[in-house]
């Protein structure tokens, strides 16, 4: 049952998410707060290094993690010191940093190229990995693959259903509104904007820890923009954002399977596909095509079908807000 | 100084242009501090910089020829964030325009150069404007945020033109021999844009100072490109002054890639005179795509201000690449460098800004204070 070649898959697509799940998380706290930290992709790519760098020098995973937590925080707070203290513009200074890190990464990590190091370790939860099917794809993982989905689930309670959340949300909403109560929106902006930074660090050192274990040149190159554009999708709501990056590493193990089936296509058109299915997604889901698509559908399917699918952005995302 | 300033307004106004420069100066200077750190004398290695960057008549030529695709792809950018647009796709629509330059210059081998070089930089520009118009449909029409979908784009061109490379472009010697090296066939040497001097520098870069000029004039004396910066000031107002809004945001993208595309087929035939991939983008841009939006920053997003912009950065990373060789310093050293130019630029543009909020301030205060004078008591 553990072995059939479907569940497999499946437990892989699981793996293979996760530091998506995360990073997207982390992403949505940024934005709901205000702020867009375009720099996801550099801040991967440099946190991704040092994390397997540390690791791989202290022999110890969690002081990588812990390490490359502290990079993604230092480059989030670049953006939310720039944005809110230089008032700059925040893409700018995102891009300026994605750059910055691609570049950084390949240099400071030239030494630690292709060889072996320390991963997560394997652990499976007693009893709840014995449950049929959801069992061995679920509960047969790793603790980073446990935090992911706690961390889904904290996100969403805090975000919707705790004070402290409610405050962060009116930052992203309603600054002046929020300021009005007496939340002090700078602070909400700056705490977030570093928080998210942190997860998207962890993020970044899954993939050089857990996934794909080791250190080379642009690693992470491209899952960056990814877990943007799962941001858009999710609706900046973390649980829609896991399904987003669990679709897409549905549809990443599909081309790669898809590519095995069919050798006389070019790898090209498969290495094409998930960024194509993105804009697509993009599209569907991110946009005001939808809405045009749905006046021609039945009334009484708009009503649900409009909750299901209508997303809109934190309305102050990417707004300085001046407190006086 | 606030006072010497309100006197002369021309002087403030040529300390504002001033500033990029003074702040490049500022970040070299802290440079140098870590030059020391690596036990590097400065000033050598300085000296090494400017040599590299204009130290004979081959370093100019070399540093014009590294900013003319940046000069162009800055243009690019220049319109697109005047259109209220941000345009994150230089790298693909530059490779789609050298793509398809390079294809008219393979299917035409034996005409004449003076038909061929005109028609291929056209049809690069096409291509790139074609690139670029996607992703501003999207944004237009869908609302699809176009920062996201100019960046897959990328992917996108990157993927074809690994494909076309590896493929159905590639030179025929390469596929004889087993080394298969992903690249077409040298252009026939009748469409070598022709060389100014005897060096590398070529006709494209004077073409790209031709452009800024040329995007100036449209931007801030036409009427259409007076239509792209009202719906970047203020949407809104455009669409209720009767401007078509989605029709401009589509026009400002396609017009940005076009511009790119141009740099691809410039790149091509000035000097390259071949299509070739490492199976990244960066292989055959050299990130102009990404570095073009730095110089348009620098350029404080005017067509004419990314002329010198590109120019200084054309230098830095020529010179930059000399100082290495000659001193010995590791590479992030010039990474550190090109950062910190950046940083200090951007931070001098926030300082200039409170300055200017407060001298506006002041000439206020003084104007009221004379007009109180006036008032017969």
């Amino acid at each position: 049952m553990d072995s059939s070649p479907l569940i497999l898959i499946l437990a892989s697509i699981v793996l293979a998410s996760t530091p998506l799940i995360i990073a997207v998380c982390g992403e949505i706290l940024t934005e709901r707060s205000g702020i867009v930290n375009l720099s996801l992709d550099g801040t991967m790519l440099m946190s991704a290094m040092t994390g397997f760098v540390i690791a791989f020098e202290t022999d110890n995973v969690w002081m990588g993690f812990l390490a490359a937590a502290g990079v993604g925080a230092f480059f989030a707070f670049i953006v939310a010191f720039g944005s809110i203290r230089l008032r700059q513009s925040q893409f700018a200074i995102g891009f300026v940093l994605t750059l910055l890190g691609d570049d950084l990464s390949a240099f400071l990590g030239q030494n630690y190229t292709r060889i072996p190091g320390p991963v997560v370790n394997h652990y499976a939860i007693p009893i709840l990995k014995d449950i049929p099917i959801v069992g061995p794809i679920l509960f047969n993982q790793n603790a980073i693959v446990y935090f992911a989905y706690i961390l889904v689930f904290v996100t969403w309670f805090w975000m919707f259903r705790t004070q402290p959340g409610l405050r962060l949300r009116s930052a992203g909403d309603r600054p002046e509104a929020g300021f009005a109560r007496g939340v002090g929106i700078n602070f909400q902006r700056y705490l977030y904007t570093i928080l998210g930074g942190a997860l998207v660090g962890i993020a970044g050192a899954s993939y050089s820890l857990n996934i794909k274990i080791g250190w080379s040149e642009g690693l992470t190159r491209g899952f960056g923009w990814i877990a943007l554009a799962i941001v858009i999708f999710g609706g900046w709501s973390p649980i829609r954002g896991m399904f987003g990056a669990l679709l897409f590493g549905a549809t990443k193990a599909l081309a790669t399977y898809l590519q095995r089936t069919f050798p006389e296509v070019s790898v090209v058109a498969f290495n094409a596909i998930p960024w194509v299915l993105m804009i697509l997604v993009l599209l569907l889901v991110g946009s005001d095509f939808t809405e045009r698509v749905l006046t021609i559908a039945p009334k009484s399917l708009r009503r649900p079908l409009q909750r299901l699918l209508k997303i809109s952005p934190p309305q102050a995302l990417g707004s300085t807000f001046v407190e006086d | 100084m606030q006072a010497f300033f309100i006197r002369h307004p021309k002087v403030w106004r040529a300390f504002d242009i001033l500033l990029p420069f003074l702040a490049t100066l500022a970040a070299l200077g802290v440079g140098a501090v870590m030059l020391m750190a690596f036990d590097a004398n400065p000033v050598v290695a300085y000296g090494a910089l400017l040599e590299g960057a204009f130290g004979s008549t081959n370093a100019i030529a070399d540093t014009l020829v590294k900013a003319t695709p940046l000069l162009l792809v800055a243009l690019g950018i220049c319109i697109a964030f005047r259109g209220g647009v941000i345009n994150i796709g230089g790298e693909g629509q530059l490779v789609l325009g050298a793509l398809a330059s390079t294809l008219v210059g393979l299917t035409f081998p034996d005409m004449p150069g003076y038909l061929i070089i005109p028609l291929a930089l056209f049809v690069g520009f096409l291509a790139g404007g074609f690139w670029g118009a996607i992703p501003g449909f999207l944004k237009a029409y869908f609302n699809v945020n176009e920062i996201l979908s100019t960046i897959m784009m990328n992917a996108i061109a990157v993927q074809g033109m690994n494909y076309l490379l590896k493929e159905p472009m590639i030179d025929p010697v390469q596929l004889e021999a087993a080394s298969r090296i992903p690249q077409t066939a040298r252009l026939s040497a009748a469409f070598d844009l022709p060389r100014l001097v005897p060096t590398r520098l070529h006709l494209g870069t004077a073409l790209a100072i031709i452009a800024a000029i040329l995007v100036f004039i449209f931007l801030w004396r036409t009427v259409v490109g007076y239509r792209i910066r009202a719906v970047g000031m203020n949407a809104s107002a455009s669409r209720y002054a009767g401007i078509n809004v989605p029709r401009n945001i589509v026009l400002a993208l396609a017009l940005s890639g076009a511009f790119c595309g141009l740099a691809g087929a410039i790149q091509v035939f000035g000097l390259h005179h071949r299509m070739f991939t490492d199976g990244s983008a960066t292989g055959f841009t050299g990130s102009a795509g990404f570095n073009g939006i730095v110089v348009a920053l620098f350029g404080q997003l005017h067509p004419l201000g990314a002329i010198p912009a590109s120019f200084l950065f054309g230098a830095l990373i020529v010179g930059a690449n000399k100082l290495q060789r000659v001193m010995q310093v590791p590479a992030s050293f010039i990474i550190a460098l090109n950062g910190l130019v950046v940083v200090f630029v951007v931070s001098a543009d926030y300082w200039r800004r409170r300055m200017a909020r407060r001298r506006e301030a002041e000439v206020v205060s003084e104007e009221l204070i004379s007009s109180e004078a006036e008032v017969p008591t």
